[in-house]
This record gives structure tokens, sequence and C-alpha cells, in this order.
């Protein structure tokens, strides 16, 4: 594991003050016995948020090309338009071309000021249409090789350019590790910030010990997995200590949903205001398969685009004094076909769309290439085509956003190029 | 004149008779086992080898359990545990109350009603106004609940309990451990999910019926099975697929009739609705390919076996037409049973093309009746047989072998499993017509299962860490939802993974920092009875012997919760702990000021392939949290019982052990 403890050149001891066991991260201590020089280690660092919306996100209902009749046809009874005194509510009209899904109003102030962008035709140049295969190419980023065994946010980690000063540098907010996340750099995964501690029914002591115990235990473990994944735990509890998590509250006036997602952004937000080192952070999304009856204004689509723009708005309204430090990016593994299935709904597709928010998101527009959606110009005569490689999308914001321009190593394979989602 | 000796002999000669026939009379008395396990080459001990027979095809030891074995024979265990036939008395004692696990689908699905379900029926009956349903929550509800009462319907979320309570007890009491193992495996493989709504009242009897009875079997048997049931049917969605509008594509006086009323439409608005009409409906009667896909990729050939996008939709048409035979007359079932019903009996519904068996129904006004061919092989027209045959084309395939036999080495063997066992696996599995108990068999017989590379080396899921804790204890379950949320809280909610792929076999997949440190905690409130309805005696244990000293008792309980393994360092490292001055007095605050337990929050995991029917916030069954007075009670208890806190401290710090997470 390559410098898993190489953490804190650059110690803050003064940080931690009690908490357990002393309340010093084994890292922290071992920088102060080694001499080195204390500044402050989690000096504002640059924060890159994903959220990966499993299933397969219907990119054309998120964003529809309204004035494309091909679509209207193709969709009898999904096809939405962007014209007032229809049968639903009508679409965002972003561009004249472009309409955003009304469940994600949310959204349309930060387009409008240019901070939110939207990719249309991304995806994999692997034309598999298998969930699993699909979400396994784009989080490794090498859309065919199997055989990476690290996903590409672990390894955008690595690319940094400076050792990790604290556990929380990459953070999913998922119960078990994400395939993006596989691989030898340090990295956290925890479905709720306050599950993060020893309990011993409320006894400091007895806890204390327990965990020493523990500490001693893992710190010995001969299989690595259990000796390094118990080593990091430990750290992370430490750092907890200090702070408040069980009684956060976010900015006044913003409410997240209370969902999955609303929860996840939450604590993402809470770890970014506590200034604990957050670099990288991954949250996930779920429902998006709509293969039975997915709807127009209402149905499960809506419900999730809703829960999708409402979380990321009031996550960006709660991280008011740090937007200039974060971008926010999602991700889906594929689209879905451009005609509506036999049951109401949609099924495994080509391309779909992304969304990327932040100051320097070269925002306010559809990126993309997207061609009339008539036959000659669908993948397989049936879905719409990928016209844009999501590596070129991921490695731009990476690398304006934070300054990882080694694309040989964060997507092997890639040489294309990259479309300008971000201010040059 | 008979000699003594002659009498003799022949005494011998019939007792031998006897002896012989009743050995073809009882299989388990004494013909031995053919096979013999190689774990002596490996170097292994008896018991060594009885321990690593347990962890791999139970979960886990219960106290003397290797005794049994041994006494049994390693072998002879084997072939029991293969049997599955070992009377559970106990078991179908303890698994009574819960009447929910023994409904058919139909009592299911007409005394659990999903969703929304219950609501409508009492507002079309008037029992519930409309509007008001919206306004008072509360009101409501409780009309809603006295209407249900009144029907003798009842909430899902009781389904789901006695769903998760039955597992856990299952698991953690039955006699036919590898039964229950293999059905958790096969359970995982043909994956449905609680997230999907309409496949999830039918999971109770899918594992019971279609999963269960074979886990052993021949995995054709298996799949066909699977692609029939309910939960299969609805959570992959190929109960809507239908090829009816695909036929009437191919239909010339189809075409013949829309052509004019397409041409009437343009002047008659009437003509023009009723055209629309006909387009939604041929629109809502489409092709499918959810599960036609993951049948290939997931639970036959896997995901390289060697078919295109074009076999997918061409076996998505094979399977058109299998569908739910309708359950409840309530819905859109009704229409369907009505017109069944004008058909007549099975044999006439036979007689029409229909098949009938059980929950599953062949329509053939909804099969493709064009040619088909999927991977090379044609389908002639043959209505419900396509779909048999193109499932016994997959289980028979080459890519089929090699991919389950695969999984099951990782499971059983270790994450990595060498080249030359699978090969071993695969052979057989190609010569034995996929007959899952001999490519057990071949595993288990091959000295890769017992070499180094494969002892110790799997890590606990959760669920096996938590079943294999209060085995390995002896603890008395009496609320077996208590450990199911414990599972769900470290990654793991059974029945729950929401993707087709069910949960990851992976070591990795299941050591991250938030779920380690869940499973630390795991340990410590199990050991200090910290766990509602779960208790434990630590002294009967150690049939209640009170170890002389902390040193002495550490080591005493290493070896008992982890026999047969070296735990010198496990004791080693902990000893200091012992040695602390205050130990006494600060477990004892411990144990002073416990407060009652907190029941994990049940996650909503999102996995690969989020299922559109998420259950609704709120809709996890609730156990009822303890309350004051229960806790004053449970600590009564516990300071009669006198579980000596010192010693739970202990027991705790090693359930949470590295060397307790694997097996």
């Amino acid at each position: 594991m390559t410098s898993r403890r190489g953490f804190l050149k650059q110690g803050g001891i003064a940080l931690f003050g009690v908490g357990l066991m002393g309340g010093i991260p084994a890292f922290l201590a071992e920088a102060a016995a080694s001499g080195n020089k204390i500044i402050n280690p989690f000096q504002r660092r640059k924060i890159m948020v994903t959220i990966f919306q499993r299933g397969a996100m219907d990119g054309l209902m998120a964003v529809t090309p309204f004035t494309d009749e091909n679509l209207k046809k193709a969709r009898p009874t999904l096809f939405m338009t962007a014209a007032q005194g229809g049968k639903t509510k009508p679409l965002i009209d972003l561009d004249g071309r472009f309409g955003l899904h009304p469940s994600m109003a949310a959204f349309e102030p930060l387009f409008r000021e240019k901070r939110l962008g939207i990719v249309h035709g991304i995806g994999s140049p692997n034309n598999t249409r298998s969930h699993f295969d699909a979400q396994d190419y784009m989080e490794a980023g090498t859309p065919f090789n199997k055989g990476t065994a690290s996903g590409w946010l672990n390894r955008a980690v690595g690319l940094l350019g400076h050792e990790a000063a604290t556990p929380f540098q990459a953070v999913s907010l998922t119960s078990s590790m994400p395939r993006s996340f596989y691989g030898d750099n340090p990295s956290v995964s925890i479905s709720n910030l306050q599950d993060f501690d020893i309990q011993m029914g409320g006894n400091k002591n007895a806890a204390n010990m327990a965990a020493k115990s523990f500490e001693d235990l893992y710190g010995q473990a001969t299989s690595s997995l259990l000796k390094e994944t118990g080593k990091e735990s430990f750290d992370a509890v430490k750092m907890l200590q200090k702070n408040d998590v069980r009684n956060y509250r976010p900015a006044a006036g913003v409410a997240y949903p209370n969902t999955a997602l609303g929860n996840s952004l939450k604590q993402i937000a809470q770890l970014i205001k506590m200034d604990v080192g957050l670099e990288i952070a991954f949250a996930e999304s779920g429902g998006w398969d709509t293969h039975f009856n997915q709807g127009t204004e209402n149905g499960p689509f809506a419900r999730n685009v809703a829960d999708l723009s409402n979380s990321i708005v009031a996550f960006w309204s709660d991280i008011s004094q740090y937007q200039d430090d974060v971008t926010l990016m999602t991700m889906t593994e594929f689209g879905r076909t451009v005609a509506q299935n036999g049951t109401g709904g949609t099924d495994h597709g080509r391309a779909s769309c992304n969304f990327i928010l932040g100051n320097d998101v070269n925002g306010g527009l559809v990126h993309g290439d997207m061609k009339p959606l008539i036959k000659e110009n669908l993948e397989d005569g049936r879905d719409l085509a990928v016209t844009t490689d999501f590596r070129a999308v991921f490695s731009e914001v990476a690398d304006k956003h934070l300054k990882i321009n080694n694309d040989k190593k964060l997507f092997p394979d890639w040489k294309g190029e990259k479309i300008g989602v971000m201010k040059a | 004149m008979k000699s003594p000796v002659k009498y003799f002999l022949s005494l011998v000669a019939l007792l031998s008779g006897i002896f012989v026939l009743s050995s073809f009379l009882s299989a388990d008395w004494s013909v031995a086992p053919s096979f013999k396990f190689p774990y002596k080459k490996a170097g292994l001990t008896e018991r060594q080898a009885a321990a690593h027979l347990l962890s791999r095809f139970t979960y886990g030891a219960t106290p003397g359990e290797i005794d049994e074995v041994v006494k049994t024979g390693l072998e002879k265990w084997f072939e029991q545990q293969l049997d599955g036939n070992m009377p559970d008395d106990s078991l179908t004692t303890l698994l009574a109350p819960y009447d929910a696990m023994k409904m058919t689908n139909t009592q299911v699905a007409n005394v659990y009603p999903r969703g929304g379900q219950a609501l409508r029926m009492a507002i079309k009956d008037g029992v519930i106004n409309k509007d008001s349903a919206r306004e008072d929550r509360k009101e409501y509800r409780n009309e809603l609940n006295a209407y249900m009462a009144s029907k003798g319907l009842k909430p899902m979320q009781e389904l789901y309990r006695q769903l998760y309570n039955q597992k856990v007890m299952r698991a953690a009491y039955s006699h036919n451990q590898l039964r229950e193992v293999l059905t958790e495996f096969w359970l995982n493989h043909f994956n449905v999910s609680t997230t999907k709504g309409d496949a999830a009242e039918f999971i109770p009897a899918y594992e019971r019926d279609v999963i269960r009875p074979n886990v052993t079997g021949k995995f054709g048997d298996l799949l066909l099975a699977t692609a029939k049931s309910p939960a299969m049917l609805y959570y992959l969605d190929n109960f809507t697929s239908s090829g009816a509008s695909a036929n009437q594509d191919n239909n010339k006086q189809f075409q013949a009739r829309m052509k004019a009323m397409e041409e009437q439409a343009a002047t008659n608005p009437m003509m023009a609705e009723m055209m629309d009409k006909v387009i939604k409906g041929k629109k809502n009667s489409g092709l499918n390919e959810n599960y036609a896909r993951e049948v290939m990729e997931l639970h036959t050939l896997g995901v390289d076996g060697g078919y295109t996008q074009e076999d997918v939709t061409q076996a998505a048409k094979v399977l058109t037409g299998w569908t739910v035979y309708p359950m409840s007359e309530y819905g859109g079932g009704a229409n369907t049973m009505q017109q069944l019903a004008r058909i007549g009996d099975d044999d006439k519904l036979k007689a029409k093309g229909y098949y009938h068996d059980g929950d599953f129904l062949f329509t053939p006004n909804r099969h493709d009746n064009a040619e088909k061919t999927v991977m090379g092989k044609k389908f002639s027209p043959a209505g419900y047989q396509e779909g048999v045959e193109l499932l016994d084309m997959l289980a028979h395939h080459n890519a089929t072998a090699k991919f389950i036999t695969r999984k099951l080495a990782v499971r059983f063997v270790n994450d990595n499993p060498q080249k030359s066992l699978l090969d071993k696996m695969t052979k057989t599995y190609n010569s034995e017509d996929g007959d899952i108990r001999k490519v057990l068999t071949t595993m288990a017989t091959s000295p890769e299962f017992w070499s180094a590379s494969a002892l110790r080396e799997k890590t606990k899921s959760p669920f096996e860490l938590v079943i294999s804790s209060v085995r390995s204890l002896n603890a008395t379950i009496t609320q077996p939802y208590q450990l199911y949320s414990w599972a769900n809280k470290m990654g793991q909610r059974m029945y729950g993974y929401q993707a087709p792929t069910g949960y990851p076999d992976k070591g990795q997949y299941w050591i991250n920092t938030g779920a380690l440190l869940s499973r630390m905690n795991f340990g410590l409130a199990l050991a200090s009875d910290r766990i509602p309805g779960v208790k434990i005696d630590l002294a009967a244990l150690n049939k209640n012997r009170e170890p002389e000293s902390p040193e002495a008792a550490l080591l005493t309980y290493s070896k008992l919760v982890m026999p047969e393994r070296d735990v010198t360092a496990t004791v080693k490292q902990l000893t200091p702990m012992l040695n602390d001055p205050n130990l006494g007095q600060k477990v004892a605050e411990a144990a002073s000021k416990t407060p009652p337990p907190t029941l994990p929050a049940a996650q909503s995991d999102m996995m690969m392939s989020g299922g559109q029917e998420m259950m609704a916030a709120g809709a996890e069954p609730k156990e009822p949290k303890p309350n004051a007075g229960r806790r004053n009670g449970y600590q009564a208890q516990t300071n009669n019982k006198g579980n000596n806190t010192m010693l739970a401290q202990v027991v705790g710090i090693i359930v949470g052990s590295p060397e307790f997470q694997r097996r």
C-alpha cells in the first residue's frame, strides 16, 4: 500500500485536545515524535463531490430535446414539451432546444447563473447494456479492461500531488466501499458519521479500553485488509471526536430532502465545514432503472429528479462559504432507449446526460453533440449515441478543479479531447 | 445332528445377513461415504479438518460441534449435510409463530396488500374519504388500520418482520446448516429484492419453495424454477414482457386495418382517438429484455459467456408470455381470471396453448410467434416449450459450468480459487448434468479445498459474523430482528440487495472503515448483553467453571469462541489490557451506565440498479423500541445472571477481533 501512513508530514497536533486515548491519532503522534514542523494540516483544498445515479438515468427525460419530433413519436406517452398549456407541466426551456424536467426547477437558477453545466450524449465507448458491467467500467475508468483493480477516484486520490493529512481525504457516504474507491490509496466509507466510534454503552472508560484493545489487535492482524482498514478506522474515530457530529445544523433556510441522497450530501457538507481535509467525496442515488411506468410530470422518474436536484441545491446553499472550493458532478452508467418500451418505461440504452456544478464550471450550457434522433443517428438503430466519452468530462473536471493532469494514470488507454465543460 | 461349530457358523451367517440387509435399509447407518477428504496430506489433524468443514459448510461451529463431527466421521457428516434431512424439531417449534411463512403466494397477496392498495380499497368501500386521507394523517391511519383489521388484512411490515426473523432463526439453529448456507448462496445468485415492491411479497415462497428444495439438485431445475416464480418474474419484469404487438406487426390483416384507420383518422376525430388507443395499447404490450439479459449475464453464462445484444433480444422474445397466474380478484388480475375461467380447466387451457403450473402462467396471446435464434440455436414456434428449451440450453452451456462452479468455489474455498480446482469442478458439472451435490463433493475432496490458501481465507460477511457469533456463544435468541438489524448496519441487508447481481462475495467488499467499527461494536454489545432479546450465558459456556484469573479467562474463551485456531497472538495482545489496575472498576462502571440499546437505523442501501419501486421511507418494519421498564428488567436480569463484566468485555473483544472476522 503506497504511503498509506504517509499522512502527516505537517501534523496538526494542536487541533486534538481530549478524546479517545489522549485523542492523538497515530499518524499525528508519529509526526510529532519525528519532529516534523507542525502547521495546519487541513489547509483548504479543492473538493470534488461525485454522485453516482445507479440504475441508468433516462437523460432524454431529464434534459429533453423537446423540438425533436422523432422523440415525440418514439415516446407517445412519455414525451414532455416545453410548450405551455399542454397536458403536463411544461419543461423548463434552457436554450430553445433542451428542456429541463419540471421537477428539477431548483436547478434553473444555477443554470442561469452559469454555474451549472450539462453534458448531453455522455457515455461509455463500451456498448454494454449491463448495469453491472457499465458501472464497473465507469467506476474503474477503463471501459475495455475489466482487470483494472483500482477505481478512478482512488487513483485520483493518489494523483492529488500531496500526501493525505487526514483519513478523511476521500470519503464515500455509503455503507460499503464503492468500486470507484477500490484501491491502495486511503479512503473511508461510512453511511452515518455518528457511527464512527467504539461504543460501550455510554461508558467512556470502558469504550476507551475496548478501543485500545481493538486497535492493538488490528494493528497486529495478519490479514493486511483487516490491518489497514483497522488503522484507518481508528484514525478517523479520533478525528471526529472533537466535532459535534450529532447536532449538526445546516445553514439557515437550508432543508435537505429526507432521502438517502439528501442525508449523504448533508454529511458531506458537514465534513467540508469541519475542515477535516476532505478532497474527494462520493454519494449514491438509486431507483433510476425505470423499465416500468416511469411517469412524466409525476411518477418514479419525477420523484427521482426532484430528489436529485433538491438535494444538490440544498447542499450547495449549505456550503455557501465554500462554493469556490467545491465542484459537484453526477454520473450514471448509461442512458435509456429513445423509444419507450411496452410497459410505460424505457429499457437499457447508451448515452445519457450529466450535471456539473461549481464556480469554475463553464455553466449555463448544454454541452455535447446531440444529433436529431432519426434512426440513422441512433446507436444500433435504437439508442441515443454516445458523442462524449465520460472520461473527457471526468478528466477535465479533475484537471481544472483538482489540478490532476496525469490522464495517463487517471484514465489509462484514453487519449481523447476535452470538451470545455470547465472554464479555461 | 448339528455340531456346535456348524451351529455357530450358521448363526454368524444369519447375523451377517441381517447386517448386510440392514445396511441397505438404512443408508446412513453403515454405508461409508464413497469418498475420502484428503486433509491429512495437507497436514491437518482430524479436528482441524472438522473445524475447516464447519467454517465452510455451516454458519459457524457451536460449542462442542467439532467433537460431534469427528464422532460422526467427517465424510459422513458432509453427506448428512448434503442430504439435508437431519431432524430439526426444535427449530420447527421456534418457527411455528411465523404463520405468514407458511402461506402460499396467493394467500400472501390476499392478506398483505402492497403499497397503497389497502387505502385504495378502503376508499372504494367508502370507509375512508379520499380527501380526508390526505389531510389528517393520524386519523386516517387509525381508520385504515381498523379497516384492514376488519378485512383480515395485515401490514406488509409484518410479512418482512417474519421473513427476517425466520432467516436468523434458521441460520442460527438449523441442524441442516449446509442447506441454509446454500439457500443463502442461491438466493443471492438468483437475487430478488424487497426494494422492488412488486416482487417483495413473493420472496418468502420463493425462498421456501423455489430455492431451498433445489439447493443440492440439478442446476437446470433450479434455473427453471426461478424463471417461473412470481418473485423473479416481477423482479426482472418478465411478467410484463409481451410479443403481442410484434405479432400484430407481422399480421397483414392487422396492418391493413391500421392503414385504413389511419386514412380515416385524418378527417374523423373519433377514429383518430381510437387509433391513439390502439397505438398506446401496443406500446403497453411490448418486449422487455431485462430478464433475458440477466438470466444470461448473471444466472448462467456470465458476462463473458459469448452472447450478443441480438441474442438478448431474441431470448427475450422466446420468453414472452411467461407471466404470473392471477392471484387476487382485486386490481388487474380480475380480468385475466375471468378470461381464464371462460376457457376452463388446466387441460382446456393446455389445448389452447396455455400452460398453468402453480403460480406460473404461460399465455400464448402474449407470446411472440416468430422464429428466433439464440446463440446459433433456432427456436421454432412452440409456445411455452421454447423457453424451457432455452433455459435448458443455458444450463448446459460450458460457459455456465465455468461460471457457476467458480462462484461456488469462491463461496466455499477462497476469493481466488485455483484453476486446477475449477477445472475439476467444471468437469463434474458437465459430466453430471449440473448436479450441484456432485460438484460440491468434487470440491470438498480436492486437495485445493484443504490447502493453506483456503484455511481461514474467507472474510465473514456481516450476516455470517452475526450468526457465527451467536452460534459460538450458544445464544438464546428471542428477538431475531435485532440481529438482522446489526447485519444491516454492517452493510448486508438481507433480502434487500437492489441489483440483480446479488452481494459480491469478496472480503474487500465487506471490510471498510465504517463497517469494521460496527463489527467491533457488535462484539461488545453482544457479549455484554446489550442486544435485546439475545442472551448469552458465558459461565455456562465454560461449564460454570470460573476461570482462575483474567489471563486464564482470556485463553479459555479465546479457545471456546475460536476452536482449533491459533489464539496465541490474540491472547498475547490482549493480556496488557487485563493488567490494567483499574480494570475491574472501569468495566463495572460500564455495566452500571449501560443505556437502553438503540436500534441501528435501517439503511436504504443504494445498490447497482436502483429498482424504481423503492419502499417508501418508514415502510421498514420496526420492532418496538425497548422502553425504560424493559431496561430495568433487563438490568436486573443481567445482574442476577451475573455475566462477569470483565469476562463480557474480553469476549466482546474476541468477537470483534480480526481473527474472528475470518473463517
